[in-house]
């Protein structure tokens, strides 16, 4: 399988520099060279350990963080929000 | 009383219940000893020191005045920077969290804090737990105490060298495709991947989800026996957690039955790695354990399937780094969509950049089918295997890594090939079992310390800790770097 890192880049929300293109395409090469002869198997894939499956908190009201505390490590923050740059022209 | 910060957990607990030294000498001791070694071995992001004496004082007046103290109380330990001590940074060392500061504990921490544990600082790691070397660290990058110019492995790089190096007796990693075994390997100590579901996740930055398992990781059993207790259990944040308590261990494997699969044993594992792990078998085969050999013949196919849903869980975890609620944000943007590709492509190292393109692929419009659905297929089959071998053995024992610790920067460029190095551990998370790496010699090419992995049934630690502490003790203890 052939590679379009600018493609899968972009999908990915990362730029990758012109310059650097070519070394990432052959890095990824090699890893989906790995990966991409599986053989084919019939079923059903399921997501869940049935035997293990996963047990819910009851939906209390409990204490959690403060507004301060989760604002904290926000970049930029005005009037107790965030801000972020301009949406809607 | 010189040394103190050599001791085990399991020494130290006893001296501080006879009074015969207080928790405050003894974190003392183990400051002086990072201050003075971890210029050499890098293995913290961020130290804790001032909380840690208070912690240590206030544990040692709550001795004194005779008030009920937890299993740990005094205990000076490490974690790893992508758990959550709140008020202290967690960096998963990466740019992208270089400046957060946790705003609540994780689980583990908490049972740490209940169990008057000293925290005395936050351990270096691979990006985003991404690597087995330690080398993608964009912050500290740890160095193997056998050898310096050689890599401790990863991705709990920081942990393992801390716990190696003596600065502190054991310490928390965790673990997604072996990056609490590999580096417990490749720095000759011990570290235990549970079974998935029995520690809290909550409050650790997630990797892939369905296989993060965070572990203790220490210089001999009963000390990994001890932290690993105090952090078990069911924990109502966290949905896959059990009602699991730790039934303890004994020394014995007469009767035990002991599974070899060959194809762990392959042309990929390097022949010095073979040796000493066919020599610890026959150790436990002195001691009565009974060696049969068995096959897991969908293991060739478990590294495709494991980088497949590692990397498409990790490209959607790792989504929520977008530069406006928390983290790095990228300057000098015109718009949101400038502002995800700056903060994403400045804040994220190139090892975390491969993964979530690789996980993006994958998942992908025309992709999904032929790679990640036929890669969860794979997972059912492989856990399968596993849970039909478990009808003929105990405990199943297989190299923790194919290879031993190589120099900085050896295998740069070359990224699959160290990927094809987790093979050994990859499988355990995908199956969802817990394994141990053991300490079992030295590489006799190069000295350097080969581990091998005991896989135990799920939930049936006890057993890989049984065998565990008979190697243990029919070696007569595992050896200890001087440094």
């Amino acid at each position: 399988m052939k590679i379009d890192i600018r493609h899968i880049a972009k999908l990915s929300k990362l730029s990758i520099p012109e310059d650097q293109i070519e070394r990432f395409e052959e890095e990824m090469q090699a890893i989906i060279q790995m990966v991409e002869n599986l053989p084919e198997i019939e079923g059903k894939a399921t997501a869940v350990d049935t035997e293990n499956t996963m047990e819910l908190r009851a939906d209390e009201v409990i204490p959690s963080a403060s507004r301060e505390d989760m604002l904290m490590n926000a970049p930029q923050t005005a009037a107790g929000c965030i801000v972020m740059p301009k949406v809607v022209e | 009383m010189d040394k103190l910060y050599s001791l085990s957990a399991k020494s130290m607990k006893e001296l501080l219940d006879k009074k015969e030294v207080s928790s405050v000498e003894i974190t003392k001791s183990v400051i002086e000893r990072i201050e003075k070694t971890d210029k050499d071995v890098c293995a913290y992001n961020s130290y804790n020191f001032e909380n840690a004496l208070k912690n240590a004082e206030a544990v040692d007046t709550k001795r004194a005045n005779g008030e009920a103290l937890g299993a740990l109380a005094g205990i000076p330990l490490a974690v790893k920077d992508n758990i959550h001590v709140k008020g202290l940074k967690t960096t998963c060392s990466s740019r992208m969290l270089e400046n957060f500061v946790a705003p609540f504990n994780a689980t583990v921490t908490d049972k740490l804090n209940a169990s008057d544990a000293i925290i005395v600082g936050k351990t270096t790691m691979d990006e985003f737990a991404m690597g087995s070397s330690g080398e993608s660290s964009k912050l500290a990058v740890a160095k193997n105490p056998w050898d310096t110019s050689r890599i401790p492995g990863g991705s709990s790089s920081g942990s393992a060298v801390t716990v190696a190096a003596s600065q502190v007796p054991f310490a928390m990693g965790t673990d997604t495709g072996g990056s609490i075994r590999m580096p417990a390997a490749y720095t000759g100590i011990v570290g235990l991947k549970p079974t998935y579901g029995t520690v809290s996740r909550y409050g650790i930055i997630p990797l892939a989800s369905s296989f993060d398992q965070a572990g203790p990781m220490a210089r001999n059993v009963d000390d990994l026996a001890m932290l690993f207790n105090a952090v078990c259990g069911r924990d109502k944040m966290d949905a896959v957690t059990k009602n699991y308590t730790f039934d303890g261990y004994g020394d014995s494997v007469k009767g035990m039955k002991i599974g070899v699969p060959k194809e762990y044993y392959g042309e990929g594992v390097q022949p010095a790695v073979k040796e000493r792990v066919y020599a610890a078998i026959e150790t436990l085969k002195a001691q009565g354990a009974e060696i049969m050999e068995i096959s897991l013949p969908s293991t060739e196919y478990a590294l495709a399937a494991y980088y497949i849903i590692q990397c498409a869980e990790a490209a959607s975890n790792l989504g929520r780094y977008d530069g406006l609620r928390y983290g790095f944000r990228g300057s000098n943007t015109s718009n949101v969509e400038d502002l995800y590709l700056t903060t994403r492509s400045e804040g994220f190292g190139d090892e975390v950049k491969r993964r979530i393109m690789l996980g993006t692929c994958v998942l992908s419009s025309g992709y999904s089918d032929a790679f990640y659905k036929r890669a969860k297929l794979l997972q059912q089959n492989i856990a399968k295997e596993f849970t039909d071998a478990f009808k003929s053995c105990d405990v199943i024992i297989t190299p923790s890594i194919a290879l031993t610790a190589w120099k900085f920067g050896e295998k740069a460029g070359n990224p699959a090939e160290v990927y094809a190095a987790d093979i050994c551990t990859i499988t355990l998370n995908i199956a969802g079992l817990p394994g141990m790496s053991v300490p079992c010699g030295f590489d006799s090419t190069n000295n350097m310390p080969v581990g091998f992995q005991i896989i135990g049934k799920k939930f049936r630690e006890s057993d890989i800790l049984t065998v565990a502490k008979c190697y243990e003790n029919a070696v007569g203890g595992f050896a200890v770097k001087e440094f």
